[in-house]
């Protein structure tokens, strides 16, 4: 049974991967824009019907698009991603350098929020409109309204221009990442507080956590105790749409902030129209949010073992 | 409540902090003299300058250098070469710098430009974009032999392209001969550089750090915030931030990036030349100005700088655009819009967001048509060469570097020629096409610029494009830096120069 679930969910992995990265290998060549136009007028070289000709079967877009997936694919998959059109530098080496910045900024900002807002969740379950419930509502709200884009430069203005508290640019790994960090995780502890003061507030009204105060357990505890499985089960089922967000919230900060990662690197990419580098990204994070939604979904079966009828009647 | 006395260790604390910040700039300033920090919104993304576009910016970061250069003036000067003979049979002779070397002291031979130049020839299509493949032989030490796939007058300007930098290939990265040479590589992040010290002058040179900062208004950011001495291309609208500041300034300049608007000679209205005189001479080029808040009203087809430029301004005369427009048959109706045989001349102006500037244009342009008569509707495109290839539109806002190489030659030819791949007007002119032929095989400079001169005329009075402004980039400079003065666009923003003495 152990087998038959690792098969399956490697099996719908990699179907769900291999049907985005077609689709998106695809979309990716119907966006108006010929690179091959974009890197000479870019350039400024004179635009011959023979270097045309040169550059096209350079970068292998002289075959048909089926050939060129599968050509990309095999390269994909043994670990050459091609050539940059716009620095010519191989894709899986300047991606795997900025790979770093960009986990170190997701996963950081992620961590961040799962822990900060499970916190306030749990004491905004606690009160109900007391203190953290209303910051929890708020961090909620501005989550949803704000543009993180302006929240950035805002905290870039006031904390290293004028206040000159940080170095973000100029700083150490650690004071780079300390503000895109913040950034992505400002943007979803809301959410986060929102769905762990759900799990933790269906608790405080179920009849066994009055059976657990009347064996003496201080009402936080009995809160704590018997509640977090069902808020974590809460979480795991609510953070599929954060896991969007980590992608483009550390785009967001990497470009604000002047990070190197992964995103940084793709504006340029989209603007090149520079297929190898766009494609890659695709597959890496169609990876991380297939990956991400399996292991949600694994996590929720293994703490709430039920089969799904049962859960949804109960 | 009442706060706790502090114990006598953590009394000393706040004055252990005080003391190291009224101390730590007497400790940091030595050093911090000897370094300067560049922020900028690109970054050489290797050392390999046969790969991509790596080879311009190596040159503009002060790394690399070619045999020929454009200076200041716009003209092209030698560099790592002295002269470039041109021989009977076509090819050249180049001879090279005395006492030149690459930053590890190998001195710079005629067999190590071949064998690098050649390499780059092989490996980029780039370098074979003006005159086909090059091919380099080293006859001595000193002397080059060049021999091109298609026979060029211009040698010096395409080896001054920024395909060209000569470098030594070694077992790690290349080495090269710029004022400073690569201590750290980061990629996608900095490139910490010390002075090339087998490079005349290099004590006088600071440590120089450029840091990739991609978005402009962090950029601005990061200069208000002093982490950086220099920023590199400011956007216009973060400039009221350093007004008045007396530790940092912004310098701007012209860039040979001109703005300009094709008219579509396919369209039945623009094929009549005197409905484009028309249209080129309502455009107030100082309202342009105005509107993107930056620039000088453009000339012709270079910027200023350059000595093969059109001296004067272009004229701005309404009156006899709409006599133009009334000899063409256009006559004004009572909607405010002329028609022509019951067709009203309505015009799609097409922009592209790569370059906010002309997005800006467009509605300043349809204001001065529609005084005009002329009805405009504008559109937006993010693939402005795959629009502009296809000739669907009347009317056309675009950027582009006229000079790359401080040749005239290049722009006019690829644009204007009866044919070239990238006349988007779809002009023909014989005079011109003939014009061009005598330049491509002119020789004497002072020659080339009086048939650009003449070749500027010839579309001024066609009108297939109207030239509209000459913009202006800002630099923002620390105190340090205050004397640096930016000229090149951005082919050459460290020079050797930089950070020296100012």
């Amino acid at each position: 049974m152990t087998h038959l679930a690792a098969a399956r969910f490697v099996g719908m992995t990699g179907v769900s991967w291999l049907a985005a990265v077609a689709a998106s290998f695809l979309l990716i060549r119907l966006v108006p824009g010929d690179p091959v136009e974009v890197f000479i007028s870019h350039v400024n070289i004179r635009a011959t019907d023979e270097l045309i000709a040169a550059y096209r079967a350079q970068w292998g877009l002289d075959e048909n698009l089926p050939v060129q997936f599968i050509l990309w694919l095999q390269g994909f998959l043994s670990l050459d991603w091609g050539v940059s059109f716009e620095t010519g530098a191989p894709v899986s080496g300047e991606l795997f350098q900025r790979l770093g910045w960009s986990a170190a900024i997701g996963m950081g900002g992620i961590l961040t929020a799962l822990l900060l807002g499970s916190a306030l969740g749990f004491f905004a379950s606690i009160k109900a409109d007391g203190l953290a419930d209303n910051v929890s509502r708020a961090m909620a709200v501005a989550g949803q309204a704000l543009p993180a884009f302006a929240v950035g430069v805002v905290a870039l203005w006031v904390l290293a221009a004028e206040l000159r508290w940080i170095q973000p640019f100029a700083g150490g790994t650690v004071e780079r990442l300390v503000l895109p960090i913040a950034l992505v995780a400002f943007f979803s502890i809301g959410s986060v507080s929102r769905l762990v003061r759900a799990g933790f507030a269906e608790t405080t009204q179920a009849p066994y956590l009055r059976t657990a105060r009347a064996k003496g357990l201080p009402f936080r505890i009995a809160v704590w105790r018997h509640g977090r499985r069902r808020a974590a089960i809460g979480l795991l089922a609510g953070i599929a749409p954060d896991l969007a967000w980590i992608v483009g919230g550390t785009a967001i900060a990497e470009i604000v902030f002047g990070v190197p990662g992964l995103s940084e690197r793709v504006i340029d990419a989209v603007a090149a129209r520079d297929y190898p580098v766009l494609q890659a990204y695709i597959a890496l994070v169609a990876l991380w949010i297939i990956l991400g939604l399996q292991l949600c979904s694994a996590m929720r079966k293994a703490l709430d073992p039920r089969p799904s009828s049962a859960v949804a009647k109960a | 409540m009442m706060l706790s006395p502090l114990s006598d260790k953590t009394r000393l604390i706040p004055s252990a902090i005080l003391a190291a910040a009224l101390l730590s700039p007497l400790a940091l300033s030595p050093a911090a003299a000897e370094s300067v920090t560049v922020g900028q919104t690109f970054l050489a993304s290797g050392l390999d300058p046969a790969d991509g576009s790596t080879g311009w910016a190596l040159v503009t970061h002060g790394i690399a250098e070619q045999l020929f250069r454009v200076s200041q003036e716009g003209e092209v000067v030698p560099n790592l070469a002295t002269s470039a003979e041109q021989q009977g049979d076509g090819s050249w002779l180049v001879e090279l710098a005395p006492d030149r070397f690459f930053s590890d002291g190998t001195p710079v031979t005629a067999t190590l430009v071949a064998d690098a130049l050649n390499r780059t020839g092989e490996a980029n299509a780039s370098a074979r974009a003006t005159a086909g493949r090059l091919t380099f032989e080293a006859l001595d030490e000193d002397t080059l032999s060049v021999t091109s796939e298609q026979p060029t007058p211009i040698l010096p300007s395409i080896l001054a392209e920024w395909a060209f930098p000569v470098y030594l290939e070694t077992d790690g990265a290349p080495l090269f001969t710029g004022p400073f040479a690569v201590e750290n590589f980061d990629a996608g992040t900095a490139i910490e550089m010390v002075p090339n010290t087998f490079y005349a002058g290099a004590d006088t040179r600071p440590d120089v750090t450029v840091r990739r900062i991609a978005d402009g208004q962090s950029l601005a950011l990061a200069f208000a915030s002093g982490e950086i001495d220099m920023a590199f291309n400011l956007p216009v609208e973060t400039l009221s931030m350093f007004a008045g500041n007396d530790d940092q300034s912004v310098t701007s300049f012209p860039v040979a990036y001109q703005y300009m608007m094709w008219m579509n000679t396919r369209s039945p209205a623009l094929d009549d030349v005197r409905v484009r005189r028309a249209i080129d001479l309502a455009i107030n080029r100082d309202d342009l100005v105005t509107a993107a808040r930056a620039g000088q009203p453009a000339t012709g087809a270079f910027a200023t700088a350059y000595p093969f430029a059109a001296e004067g301004p272009l004229p701005q005369d309404p009156d006899m655009a709409a006599q133009l427009l009334d000899e063409a048959g256009w006559t004004m109706g009572s909607d405010g819009v002329r028609q022509k045989d019951g067709e009203a001349l309505e015009l799609v102006l097409w922009a592209y967001p790569q370059r906010p500037d002309l997005v800006t244009f467009q509605p300043v342009i349809r204001a001065a048509l529609a005084d005009l008569g002329i009805a405009v509707t504008t559109q937006v495109t993010e693939s402005p060469s795959e629009v502009a290839s296809s000739g669907e539109f009347d009317l056309f806002l675009w950027a582009q570097h006229t000079a790359p190489a401080g040749d005239p030659g290049l722009f006019l030819s690829l644009f204007f020629e009866t044919g070239a791949a990238r006349n988007y007007a779809s002009w023909s002119n014989t005079a011109f096409d003939g014009l061009l032929a005598d330049l491509r095989a002119a020789v004497d400079p002072q020659e080339r610029i009086a048939l650009a001169h003449r070749a500027q005329e010839l579309i001024a009075e066609e009108a297939p494009v109207a030239f509209l402004v000459t913009p202006e980039w800002h630099v923002g400079l620390s105190a340090r830096l205050a004397g640096y003065e930016p000229w090149g666009s951005d082919y050459y923003v460290i020079r050797p120069e930089f950070g020296t003495s100012q």
